[in-house]
C-alpha cells in the first residue's frame, strides 16, 4: 500500500479543485480522497508531496527503442528505465528496428517484454510492410492480434502511396490507426537541415518545407476519401500545421503529434554549435516561426500529443562531422521537462492543461480503445502516475541518464519543471523530491 | 602581428582587423619570395600535416609549398594511401597525427563540418580549413582579398559581381562573408537552381541578367559548373548555361574597361569562361594562384605562433 499525501491533481482532462490524498493498491488506484479526509492505513507507505501535482501517467507514441538488433544503441529495458526517469509510464517502441517489426512473432516478442520491464511498460508497433521495402502489405491482423499498438514505417514514409491506402483499408476495422512520418523522400533526398536561412549559409544541402507538406497533405487526402483515421507524426513547420488545421475543420479523421525539440531548438543552433551533430534531426530544427506556430497549435487544439521521437545511437555512430551523422536526438529523461520549460515562457498564453493533456489523454486516443483508460487518473484506474514539480530547476545530466545514449542538445542546460515521481502500475519508480 | 585565433575554420569570426594582418603578413612573404626564393627558417621545429580528403591539387600544393617555404615538416596525407581506407575513422587518424606531434592539420573534406569537428576533437593543433563541402574555403577567401588588395589598393566601395553555382560553392559563401567584410558589395547572377531558395541571409543583391549585373561591377568572380549539375537536373545542360551565364566576350563588352575577372579554379573553358576571358589581361586568374602560396605561409606563420602566445 503506498498513499501519496496532499497533492494537486490531473485527471487527464483538466486541473482539480484542492489538494488530495491518493492511496494505491498493488497496481489499482484504490481510492483518491480530498486532503483532511485522512486515509490512515497501517504499515503503508506514504510520499508526501505537497505542491506538486499528480497526473495519468505520460505517454510516449514515439521511441525508437532499437531492439532487436542494433541493442547498443537502446533496448527495450534500457529504453523502458529511461522512460520511467524522464516521467513516462507508457512508451510506443517503433518498429524501424533490425530485422524491422513486421511479423506477429517479432510483436509477440516485444510485447511480451514491454511487459515485464521494470520501468515504462513498452508497447509495439508493426511495419506496414514487409521488412519495411514499400512493396507488399505485412501481416497487419495478425500483428494487431499480438499486441501492437500502431502501424507505421517511421524513419521514413510510406514509399508507395497505393501501399498506404490499402493499409488504410486494411487496418480501418482493426480499429488500429496508421502513423506516418510525412516526407517526400526525393525532395529531401540528401538534404540536411531546413532550406532557408542556415542552408544558404552553411552549404548544407537544405530539405524543402515542402517534403514535410506533400506528406501531410497526402494523409490529409487519404483520411479525407477513405474515412479512415491516420496520425501524421514529427510535425514541424507551420505550413504543415496550417494545412492539419483546415483539414480538421473540414471533419477530415486525422491526429498528429510534434516533438519536444521541435518546440524547443530553432535552426540557427546547427551554425551556432559550429555544427555539432547532436542538432541533427528529422525533420530537421526549423525557424523561430515555426515553432510559435507548433506552440499556437497547441493553444488552439490542433495538436493531439507530444511524442519524444527519441533516436538513440552509440556516441561513436553520431561522433562524425555533421554532413556524415545520422538523424536524431536522445532525449526520453529529459522531454517533459523541456516541454515544461518552454511552457514557463509562454505560460501566460497557454495553460497547463493543454500540456497535460498532450502527454496523457491525447495519446491514449491516438492508440487503440483498450488503452483510453491510459490517459485517465480515476479510482479504480490503474496506478499509472507521474507527479511533477512544475517549479522545480535543474540541469539536464546526461552522463547520469539511464538510457544507453547521452548525446543530447540539451545537455549542461538548466530547465524548470521536472517530473519528480513516476510509478508504473503501483510500483515507484523514480524519486527525485 | 598577431590573431587571437588557434584554428581559421572559417571567416565568421575574423575581423577585418585580423584579415589585414593576414594581408600585410603576406606581403612580407610575398616579397621575401620574390626577391630571394630562399626558405625561411620561421616555422622550421612545426610539423604540418595536409589531410586532404578529397581530391585537390592547387590548394594542396600550395599549402605544401607554403609550408616548404617556411622550413616546416611537410606530410601529405591522402584519403587513398591511408588507414582510412581500411576504414579507420576520422576521429581515430586525427588523434594518431596529434600523438605523433603534429603542430597543424590542414583539412580538405567533402563534409561539411569536417574542420570544425577536428578543431573540437585536438587538444594541441591548429586546423586549417581548406575547403569543406558547399560551406567554407577561407584561405581562397583571402588569397582572393590579398589579390584584389594588391591590384584595387581597397575594396572598400567595390562592387564584386559573383557568377555561377553559388548553392554549391563554398567559395561562394567564404567569399561573400569576407569581401563584405572588407567593405564591398555583392551582386550574384545564377540560374535559380544554382542559388539558395531566400538569398537574404546572405545579404548579397540578386541580378538574373548577367548582362546588367556587369555594368556596375569592378570584379566579375566566376565559379565553376560541375557536370553533375545537369544529372541532377538543375541545368538543361552545359551550352545552355554557356550562353547565358558564361563570362564570354560579350559579356565584358558591357562591362567596364577597368572590370577585372577571377575565378578559383580549376576552370572549364567553354562553359562558365571562355578562353578569350580566362587567357585575356582582364584576368587575374594565374595572380590569384600566386597570392595562395604567401597567403598560406601568413596563415600558418599567424596561426602557429598565436599558439606560441
Amino acid at each position: 500500500m503506498l498513499i501519496l499525501k496532499s497533492v494537486s491533481l490531473f485527471d487527464g482532462d483538466q486541473l482539480l479543485e484542492g489538494t488530495f490524498d491518493i492511496l494505491i493498491e498493488k497496481s489499482k488506484i484504490k481510492a483518491i480522497v480530498p486532503e483532511g479526509n485522512k486515509i490512515d492505513i497501517k504499515g503503508a507507505r506514504s510520499i508526501e508531496l505537497k505542491g506538486t501535482l499528480a497526473c495519468p501517467g505520460f505517454i510516449d507514441i514515439h521511441a525508437h527503442l532499437r531492439e532487436p538488433g542494433e541493442e547498443w544503441r537502446e533496448d527495450i529495458e534500457s529504453g523502458s528505465l529511461a522512460g520511467a526517469r524522464g516521467g513516462f509510464t507508457t512508451i510506443v517502441a517503433m518498429p524501424n528496428t533490425s530485422p524491422p517489426l513486421d511479423r506477429p512473432e517479432l510483436i509477440r516478442h516485444i510485447a511480451r517484454k514491454g511487459r515485464e520491464v521494470r520501468g515504462a511498460k513498452v508497447l509495439p508497433s508493426g511495419a506496414i510492410s514487409k521488412n519495411r521495402e514499400g512493396k507488399e502489405l505485412a501481416e497487419l491482423f495478425g500483428m494487431a492480434k499480438e499486441g501492437a499498438v500502431l502501424f507505421t514505417e517511421d524513419g521514413s514514409p510510406t514509399s508507395n502511396t497505393e501501399l498506404l491506402r490499402n493499409a488504410l483499408l486494411y487496418t480501418k476495422d482493426l480499429n488500429l490507426k496508421i502513423m506516418e512520418h510525412p516526407e517526400d523522400p526525393y525532395l529531401s533526398n540528401g538534404g540536411q537541415i531546413n532550406e532557408g536561412k542556415i542552408s544558404a549559409l552553411s552549404g548544407l544541402k537544405g530539405i524543402p518545407r515542402s517534403s514535410e507538406l506533400i506528406g501531410v497533405e497526402r494523409c490529409i487526402a487519404l483520411a479525407e476519401e477513405l474515412r479512415s483515421p491516420i496520425h501524421i507524426t514529427h510535425v514541424s513547420t507551420k505550413e504543415s500545421i496550417s494545412a492539419i488545421r483546415s483539414a480538421k475543420e473540414r471533419g477530415i479523421p486525422i491526429t498528429c503529434d510534434t516533438t519536444p525539440h521541435h518546440l524547443s531548438l530553432e535552426e540557427s543552433e546547427i551554425i551556432k554549435s559550429d555544427f555539432n551533430p547532436v542538432y541533427k534531426v528529422k525533420p530537421p530544427l526549423r525557424t523561430l516561426e515555426d515553432i510559435e506556430a507548433l506552440w499556437e497549435a497547441i493553444s488552439d487544439g490542433i495538436i493531439d500529443a507530444i511524442a519524444t521521437d527519441h533516436a538513440p545511437y552509440h556516441p561513436d555512430e553520431k561522433d562524425l562531422p555533421f554532413e556524415e551523422a545520422p538523424f536524431g536526438i536522445a532525449s526520453l529523461e529529459c522531454a517533459v521537462a523541456v516541454v515544461l520549460n518552454e511552457w514557463h515562457n509562454r505560460k501566460q498564453k497557454i495553460s497547463i492543461e493543454r500540456i497535460l493533456r498532450l502527454f496523457t489523454s491525447g495519446p491514449s486516443r491516438i492508440l487503440p480503445e483498450r488503452y483510453r483508460e491510459l490517459g485517465k487518473l480515476k479510482e479504480g484506474g490503474i496506478a499509472n502516475i507521474t507527479v511533477l514539480d512544475l517549479e522545480k530547476i535543474k540541469k539536464v545530466n546526461a552522463s547520469s541518464w539511464v538510457s544507453k545514449c547521452r548525446l543530447t542538445p540539451w545537455d549542461g542546460i538548466t530547465l524548470k519543471g521536472w517530473p519528480i515521481l513516476t510509478i508504473v502500475e503501483g510500483e515507484v519508480f523514480q524519486i527525485d523530491i | 602581428m598577431r590573431v587571437k585565433h588557434r584554428h581559421l575554420l572559417d571567416l565568421r569570426n575574423w575581423s577585418r582587423e585580423d584579415i589585414e594582418s593576414v594581408l600585410h603578413l603576406a606581403k612580407e612573404f610575398e616579397k621575401k619570395l620574390n626577391h630571394e626564393r630562399e626558405k625561411a627558417s620561421c616555422l622550421r621545429k612545426a610539423i604540418i600535416v595536409n589531410l586532404f580528403l578529397e581530391p585537390s591539387t592547387r590548394t594542396r600544393v600550395s599549402f605544401e609549398l607554403a609550408g616548404k617555404m617556411m622550413g616546416a615538416t611537410v606530410i601529405n596525407w591522402s584519403n587513398s594511401s591511408s588507414s582510412m581506407v581500411k576504414g579507420e575513422s576520422l576521429k581515430d587518424t586525427v588523434w594518431t597525427l596529434e600523438a605523433m606531434g603534429v603542430d597543424a592539420i590542414v583539412i580538405r573534406s567533402r563534409t561539411i563540418g569536417t574542420a570544425a569537428y577536428l578543431a573540437k576533437k585536438l587538444k594541441r593543433a591548429s586546423v586549417i580549413n581548406a575547403g569543406d563541402g558547399a560551406h567554407a574555403h577561407p584561405t581562397q577567401t583571402l588569397l582572393d582579398i590579398y589579390t584584389l588588395w594588391k591590384r584595387l589598393g581597397s575594396l572598400a566601395g567595390k562592387k564584386v559581381l559573383i557568377l555561377g553555382d553559388i548553392l554549391h560553392s563554398r567559395v561562394a559563401r567564404s567569399n561573400i562573408i569576407g569581401f563584405k567584410k572588407m567593405g564591398a558589395k555583392i551582386i550574384v547572377s545564377a540560374p535559380k537552381t544554382l542559388l539558395p531558395l531566400d538569398l537574404s541571409p546572405l545579404g548579397v543583391q540578386y541580378e538574373p541578367d548577367p548582362l546588367k549585373a556587369v555594368k556596375s561591377a569592378d570584379i566579375i568572380y566566376v565559379l565553376r559548373i560541375q557536370r553533375e549539375r545537369i544529372k541532377s537536373s538543375l541545368i538543361p545542360s552545359l551550352r545552355e548555361y554557356n550562353l547565358r551565364f558564361g563570362c564570354a566576350r560579350e559579356l565584358l563588352t558591357e562591362a567596364s574597361s577597368k572590370t577585372v575577372v577571377m575565378h578559383p579554379g580549376p576552370i572549364n573553358r567553354g562553359v562558365e569562361i571562355d578562353s578569350e576571358v580566362s587567357d585575356s589581361s582582364r584576368s587575374i586568374i594565374l595572380e590569384q594562384v600566386k597570392s595562395g602560396i604567401s597567403i598560406r605561409m601568413a596563415i600558418l606563420y599567424l596561426l602557429l605562433k598565436a599558439r606560441e602566445g
